[in-house]
């Protein structure tokens, strides 16, 4: 059964990725798909990020702190500087993994619970600084533009940044997965099980603690520049409580703790989303979005990814 | 990865859905009507001026098409508007995604809309890559049409920015206020107005305190601003602010916030924190809520406006004014609040251009965007023509000022135009209970 | 800034007429806390819908709003009720995270089938007494924050008789304190889950009510950052601890206007996460820490 599982995870996993390239040409290269998707990616890998948080056993409600200065750092140097967004985006990553360290050494011993409220917080009085006493230098709540990642005068610019963001995804996910299968997952499935049990076989949790923090923020980072570089503005919003939540709706309808459960959660419910926008419904969106958390937390808490099993052993108790 | 099966079976059912949504979406443009844009927030921080902004934008549409439409030179015919909105939720990313589906997928011939200042100025990018005409009629913060890092060559400002507020508000506490209270209490004329500033911590509200400092710097004004305090979107209780105000010993409170914001600051510095002095508000403030809310401790304060429930500049407009707001009330049952009036407007001046330019090509409509002339609507404009100005593409609205007046019969406050002269009702007056700043 | 003692004077009542509402909020959750153990993120939104349900009884029938509390209390108990067997009791002892994430599932659904059925719009509702002030010194106190003090006095004297003197309370409290403990000597714990639920609810609604009474604006969204603050609240005051709710809900209420008054209004919500933040950094386990997790 093992070797079986494996051949197949081997074997679907290029199709999978070989979709995903061959997208704009099967949504016949339509601005908007392209628009849509690439907002999607960059979510998919917001999700992602958060994702490795939680698998640490921190959830932050707060994450929307890193997208927005990865943004603002990318935005503020690639302005002054004339410098690539490429380049930047690297700097704005790494301005909100430092960052994030900070915070991660203030909630390194809190209770997962008040970890979510001070990032919370964290999220909050950023976005008061930023909006406000530091107005001179980010425009405050009028915002600033930011340079596209392409420059429009390429013919095909968006194909291009949908590749360029869709490797950036895949690299960012690849390089999870490597992390969480080398010693740092087990430390970080040992942490999240039981913090005591874990010190007392050995592990530091400050220190593994730290890096997912650390790493954690740097994707954010990457992945708030992009989409701020992408729609080509930027402003306060971007702190907003509902940038924080929607990661983590996405990674909990998916499966929390997963590879794939941010990504295909991140897929279904912007379809569902985009769907439900079409049909001109409103408040009942979010309604929707809502039951459909509450239902996985009760009956999915593995997320989506997991229905196959749960299905699989529904029926195999049935039969037994 | 263990989920891979799932991961693959469920991104190809995704595929699947896109294709398919490619293919049923892709019907023919018909080239027998004149596509039009909204772009209002359904969802969101602006939701309720986006409700009005659409349904003012549908009553437009609907008149112009019982006429038959506008008539395109091109085609020779009446081509009738079709009116397609697109939720931008009051967020960048998603006006982003709303009007790249309005121009890439519906191709619309020109757009209007648009409120959030920070999410109109995000989708700019997008606007100047396809080159759509874009006539806003709800956002106020003037970056709209003078940022210079985008290009905004095809967007047109068709509401009063709150520069332009800040400067009206400004020039009537100088002309009017201040000789007022000067005569009342004997003040010499070099005596500076005293003026307190409670603003929103917002592009709108910021927007209002800097349009009113360079008012006063650049007109060179007898006026200090003793107080300058902030509060936060939505907040409820403005009592301790209010008592910063009180301790700065001011003659007048100008208040740039929204709606039930300005009610809980008018009630709450007349009634709990004793404030014996009069309250401007600014004109997103003017709808029927408001002067329920305030109750009589609105008596004697002042706004700013371009369209009152209770009250018309008497010029040409008045008829077509008491119109419009029996036809929004009959069809929708509610006020058309004031980006509601600018977007029925801005719908007949994008038709209008159409009309000029004698063709959907998106590049003449602009232009006659640009050069257009035609005779106010429903709200006033200085000189009676809606032009828009030639370096920010801007409209002078005719703005006024009005103060609130107790109605016994209606039960509640009234207003009644003070200023400016030549549309004014009746002349400002300071209460018995006014009570100046300082000697 | 003039510090003038009369103007800080001021503002110190304002603070504790902000504090009431935060103390009927942190003591309901800390009710529930205090027996399940439980972080209900949506604890806010039954604020919310207390206001809304006040508001609109009020606008049918035109009694007076402060009549309408007890109905509302009523309402929103039994609405707790509902989602703590629905939704709170599938997952106990799931961990906290679940706990969060329901919420976060139960704050969307709230708020926008409120929007739905309300609009989203800001409303006032003016009380009765909005015109009456009574002078208090050089002061002019509205009649309805005298009001709200004395209903959250009532409020809170009400759950001391019935946590203390009757059989019930001291079920609730065992159960709170020790929860096998309680179960041995025969209590119903998840009936006891059940009746906290519905009081915090009652209570929450009972902020809501005032909150609403007193003129305030409300909107679908009134609910979120309270309840995080009044999270904050009971971690700052021991947890499970009802007069360290209430001496932090007072503490916060001053805290946040003394911040408005002197570094600007803007600040007034990051005060209250800033000092949370600053007593965990210190006190990772909290002011008075746990005794029970």
């Amino acid at each position: 059964m093992q070797v079986q599982k494996k051949s197949l995870s081997w074997y679907l996993t290029p199709i999978a990725l070989a979709i995903a390239v061959l997208l704009p040409l099967l949504a016949g290269m339509r601005y908007f798909i392209l628009n849509v998707v690439i907002i999607m990616l960059i979510f998919i890998l917001f999700s992602s990020a958060w994702n490795f948080l939680a698998y640490s056993g921190q959830a932050s409600l707060g994450h929307a702190a890193f997208f927005g200065i990865g943004g603002y750092v990318s935005t503020l140097i690639a302005r002054a500087t004339g410098f690539s967004p490429f380049a930047t985006i690297l700097a704005g990553g790494c301005v909100a993994a430092g960052i994030g360290l900070l915070l991660g050494l203030t909630c390194v011993r809190l209770k997962e619970w008040f970890l979510a409220m001070v990032t919370f917080g964290f999220a909050v009085i950023l976005q008061v600084v930023i909006a406000s006493p530091l107005a001179a230098t980010t425009g405050g709540w009028d915002g600033i533009g930011s340079p596209r990642l392409l420059p429009i005068e390429i013919p095909g610019y968006m194909l291009y940044e949908y590749y360029v963001i869709l490797a950036v995804t895949v690299l960012s996910i690849v390089c999870i997965h490597l992390i969480l299968r080398s010693r740092a997952g087990l430390a970080f499935a040992a942490i999240r099980e039981n913090e005591v049990e874990a010190q007392a076989a050995g592990i530091n949790p400050v220190s593994w603690k730290l890096l997912a923090f650390t790493v954690s923020s740097f994707l954010t980072g990457v992945a708030g520049a992009l989409m701020v570089h992408h729609i080509t503005f930027i402003s306060p919003e971007i702190f907003h409580a509902e940038t924080s939540f929607w990661p983590i709706i996405y990674s909990i309808f998916g499966g929390l703790g997963t590879i794939s459960g941010p990504v295909i959660g991140t897929v279904i419910l912007t379809v569902i989303w985009e769907v439900l926008k079409g049909f001109g419904l409103t408040y009942e969106r979010f309604i929707v979005i809502g039951l459909l958390l509450i239902i996985v937390v009760i009956f999915l808490p593995r997320g989506l990814v997991s229905l196959p099993e749960v299905l699989r052993e529904r029926f195999a108790r049935r039969k037994g | 990865m263990k989920h891979a099966t799932t991961v693959s079976i469920l991104l190809a059912a995704l595929v699947l859905a896109a294709v398919l949504l490619a293919g049923c979406a892709q019907q023919q443009a018909q080239p027998q009507d004149l596509k039009m844009g909204a772009v209002v927030s359904l969802t969101g921080a602006g939701s309720n001026v986006g409700k009005h902004m659409k349904q003012s934008a549908e009553l437009a549409v609907s008149e112009i098409n019982a006429k038959g439409g506008v008539f395109v030179k091109a085609y020779n015919k009446k081509l009738p508007i079709t009116l397609i909105v697109a939720d931008d939720e009051t967020k960048p990313d998603s006006g982003v995604k709303a009007v790249t589906k309005l121009t890439s997928e519906d191709n619309v011939d020109i757009l209007v809309g648009g409120w959030s200042s920070a999410v109109t100025i995000a989708t700019l990018g997008i606007v100047a890559e396809k080159k759509v005409p874009y006539v806003v009629t709800g956002a106020s913060s003037p970056d709209v049409t003078r940022k210079t890092d985008v290009d905004k060559s095809y967007v047109f400002h068709y509401c009063p920015t709150t520069a332009m507020y800040g400067q009206y508000t400004t020039l009537f506490i100088d002309q009017v206020m201040r000789p007022a209270i000067n005569e009342k209490f004997g003040f010499a004329d070099s005596r500076p107005m005293r003026v307190a500033i409670l603003y929103q911590d917002s592009a709108y509200g910021k927007g209002v305190l800097n349009g009113v400092i360079s008012t006063i710097t650049t007109g060179n004004l007898k006026m200090d601003i003793v107080s300058n305090q902030s509060f936060k979107l939505g907040e409820a209780d403005f009592r301790t602010a209010l008592t910063a105000v009180k301790a700065a010993k001011p003659d007048v409170i100008y208040a740039a916030a929204f709606p039930v914001e300005q009610t809980q600051i008018v009630v709450q510095a007349r009634r709990d924190v004793n404030l014996n002095t009069i309250v401007l508000a600014v004109e997103t403030n003017d709808n029927p809520d408001y002067y329920k809310g305030i109750a009589r401790f609105g008596e004697y304060s002042v706004i700013e406006s371009r369209f009152s429930p209770y009250t018309a500049p008497k010029s040409s407009v008045a008829t077509a004014d008491a119109r419009f707001k029996a036809d929004y009330v009959a069809k929708y049952g509610s006020f058309p609040d004031m980006m509601g009036v600018s977007t029925y407007e801005g719908v007949y001046v994008a038709a209008q251009a159409i009309e000029n330019a004698g063709t959907l090509e998106k590049t003449a409509v602009r232009d006659a965007l640009a050069g257009i002339r035609m005779p106010q609507k429903v709200e006033a404009i200085k000189d009676g023509f809606i032009t828009f100005s030639p370096d920010y593409r801007e409209v002078q609205f005719e703005l006024f000022v009005s103060q609130l007046f107790w109605d016994e019969q209606a039960g509640e406050c009234r207003p009644r135009i003070v200023w400016p002269d030549n549309l004014k009702e009746t002349g400002f007056v300071l209460p018995d209970w006014y009570q100046a700043g300082t000697g | 800034m003039a510090l003038e003692f009369d103007i800080l004077l001021q503002v110190l009542f304002w603070g504790l007429y902000a504090g009431c509402i935060y103390i009927l909020l942190a003591t309901g959750l800390n009710l529930i806390f205090g027996v399940m153990k439980i972080v209900n993120f949506a604890h806010g939104e039954l604020l919310m819908l207390g206001a809304y349900i006040t508001a609109t009884v009020f606008a049918l029938s035109g009694l007076n709003p402060y009549a309408i509390i007890l109905l509302t209390m009523i309402v929103l108990g039994l609405i707790g009720i509902v989602i703590e067997r629905l939704c709170f009791r599938p997952i106990l002892g799931t961990g906290k995270l679940n706990e969060i994430f329901l919420s976060l599932g139960l704050i969307y659904v709230f708020q926008n089938g409120v929007a739905l059925i309300w609009g989203d719009e800001r409303q006032v509702l003016n009380s009765p007494y909005q015109t009456v002030t009574v002078p208090v010194g050089a002061i002019q106190l509205p009649l309805d924050y005298i009001i709200i003090i004395i209903f959250t006095v009532l409020i809170l004297c009400g759950l001391y008789l019935l946590l203390r003197k009757t059989d019930l309370g001291r079920a609730i409290r065992a159960t709170s304190q020790n929860r096998k403990g309680a179960m041995i000597v025969g209590i119903d714990v998840e009936r006891m889950d059940m009746i906290c639920f519905g009081i915090g609810s009652g209570l929450a609604a009972a902020a809501g009510t005032l909150w609403v009474v007193s003129g305030q604006v409300f909107n679908p969204y009134i609910g979120s950052i309270p309840a995080i603050k009044a999270f904050s609240i009971i971690i700052l005051g021991g947890l499970g601890s009802i007069p360290g709710a209430i001496v932090g809900g007072l503490l916060y209420g001053i805290a946040e206007n003394g911040a408005a008054y002197f570094l600007g209004g803007i600040w007034k919500d990051s005060i209250s996460f800033l000092i949370l933040i600053i007593v965990l950094i210190f006190r990772p386990t909290g002011l008075f820490g746990e005794s029970r997790e």
